[in-house]
């Protein structure tokens, strides 16, 4: 017996109304017009295309100063993509004077900045002048460091090498088991990756393969995306995050040559973090040499930086480190509220 | 029968689960098959040899029309890179500088008010000496009528300074001890 009409139509009609909805959604081009990076904020301090952001704390308790270190590969705005979904908008509200390094967008002229330039001048520098800052406006004496993805990975080699005026660290998704990370670990490897072919014939890593390599992790992500966005196509605010987000993913900048095949050497060909024997400009990365207390963050479904991956800190690093793990994916555990509630409770652990 | 149709919504949730499911098993074989991976890999080689040699004849095109090339574009922004980094360099110094003099502040305004302090504690003290030096000369003016009685006639002295009371006592007491 064939079904009722009303109850057989009903899920088509549903689904027309999906479509219509969905179809004016992505005709208003939201991915081009999504506004990232929202939350209040100057510039102190700039080197060579990287920017130092102030965020002033807007609670009315203050608490320890904040430096994010962010990743080299993608925009901060990760990190304040939209209101209510922004990690430095909830910890400024929370009364944290955030200091934010933003490498900037590195460009073909940038194909000579080395690794050290980085870890060695510009990361320094920026801890230097937050400090500065926070000691003239909140009179604080030390800063807590938090890196996220390459940025932690920067950071702890930097931090190991010049302690600098930093109190303790968090590394959030931040590999240092570069042998255990997954996938791309697996693609990284001399035989298989040209690294000085395409250094010497490309100059920067550019941006368009590194966003294709993301992509080839998960081929099917970039259909489940649209099934998400299908799924919950009634909810205007997913709408606006979904938006958001796409405009960060496709924002990806171009790594800087030399310091890119520094770094995959380091990092990816010998895993110079865990087996040691890597030196820069002459001097060894030693991360038995960071004394400072540390904190491993890892995501759960995270396909980039697994928490193995991310705890390799523990057997890595010189001072006591403690683990944790946030639901949510490599981009992910920046959307919800769970990782500004982690920061917020690790800075007051250590109020005297 | 029941009076419902088919849940469309489930079919098409199940029809993609296996979808994601079948590819994904298949991309897994695909990406981490050996044989695709080193392919992949010498077609990037090839990429970026092919985009050095195309580079490479646009900058000595541009070589022959006397125009910078991106070679000379890439040294120029070196040096403005390395520029940049001493004059941060001079900056961090003048910074560590500006930290000395206000470390030299704070210590001299302590040195200053230790200075003072000790300054208004010796005053303290002597004004207790002259204070304590009054009284014992008050003390030496009240013994006198009962160590020394008036003599008939004698008048008594008006009041008299501080000074001049110290020097008849003093001469008083010589001639006290005198006798």
């Amino acid at each position: 017996m064939a079904p009722k009409l009303h109850t057989a139509t009903a899920p088509v009609a549903e689904a027309l109304r999906r479509a219509q909805v969905l179809t004016s959604f992505l005709a208003s081009r939201p991915v081009a017009r999504a506004r990232t990076g929202q939350t209040p904020h100057r510039v102190i301090h700039r080197q060579n295309g990287a920017a130092l952001r102030y965020f002033p704390p807007s609670g009315a308790r203050v608490r320890p100063p904040l430096f994010i270190c962010m990743p080299l590969i993608n925009t901060w705005t990760i990190f304040d993509l939209v209101p209510g979904r922004s990690v430095v908008e909830a910890l400024v509200q929370a009364g944290v004077p955030v200091y934010l390094l933003d490498w900037g967008r590195p460009t073909t002229a940038d194909r000579e900045v080395t690794l050290q330039d980085l870890v060695d001048g510009v990361l320094p520098r920026a801890l230097d002048r937050a400090l500065r800052h926070a000691r003239q406006h909140h009179g604080s004496q030390t800063l807590d460091a938090l890196g996220y993805c390459v940025g932690g990975t920067f950071l702890a080699i930097s931090l190991a090498r010049q302690p600098g005026p930093v109190r303790r660290i968090a590394l959030l998704a931040a590999p240092i088991d570069f042998h255990a990370s997954g996938r791309l670990s697996r693609w990284a490897r001399p035989d298989r990756f040209p690294l000085d072919d395409l250094v010497d014939g490309l100059g920067n890593f550019p941006r368009d393969l590194m966003r294709a390599s993301f992509q080839a992790l998960r081929p099917t992500g970039q259909i489940a995306k649209y099934k998400t966005l299908w799924d919950r196509a009634a909810d205007p605010e997913f709408r606006k995050l979904w938006a958001a987000i796409e405009h960060w993913n496709a924002d990806n900048v171009d790594f800087p040559g030399e310091a890119y095949r520094s770094y995959v050497r380091g990092c990816y060909f010998d895993n110079a973090l865990m087996k040691g024997g890597w030196t820069l400009a002459g001097r060894a990365v030693d991360l038995k040499k960071g004394a400072l207390s540390a904190l491993a963050i890892a995501a759960e479904q995270d396909h980039i930086c697994p928490s193995v991956a991310a705890f390799g800190l523990k057997q890595a690093w010189g001072g006591p480190v403690r683990t944790t793990t946030l639901r949510g994916g490599h981009v992910g555990v920046c959307l919800g509220q769970a990782l500004p509630r982690t920061i917020l409770s690790w800075l007051d652990e250590a109020r005297p | 029968m029941a009076d419902t149709g088919p849940d469309f919504q489930r079919l098409g949730d199940d029809l993609y689960r296996h979808w994601e499911s079948a590819m994904s098993t298949w991309w897994d074989q695909v990406l981490e098959s050996d044989d695709v991976l080193r392919a992949t890999g010498q077609n990037l080689s090839a990429m970026a040899s092919a985009r050095k040699s195309y580079e490479e004849g646009v900058d000595q095109g541009l070589k022959r029309l006397h125009l910078p090339t991106r070679q000379d574009l890439i040294q120029v922004t070196r040096i403005a890179t390395l520029l940049e980094e001493r004059l941060l360099q001079l900056e961090d110094r003048l910074l560590r500088m500006d930290d000395g003099v206000t470390q030299l502040q704070e210590h001299i305004v302590v040195l200053e008010r230790e200075t003072v302090q000790a300054r208004i504690e010796a005053a303290e003290a002597r004004i207790e000496l002259r204070e304590g030096l009054a009284k014992i000369t008050a003390r030496l003016d009240a013994l006198e009528p009962a160590s020394a009685p008036k003599k008939r006639g004698q008048r008594r002295a008006p009041a008299r300074s501080g000074t001049k009371a110290r020097s008849a006592s003093k001469a008083r007491a010589a001639t006290a001890a005198e006798e």
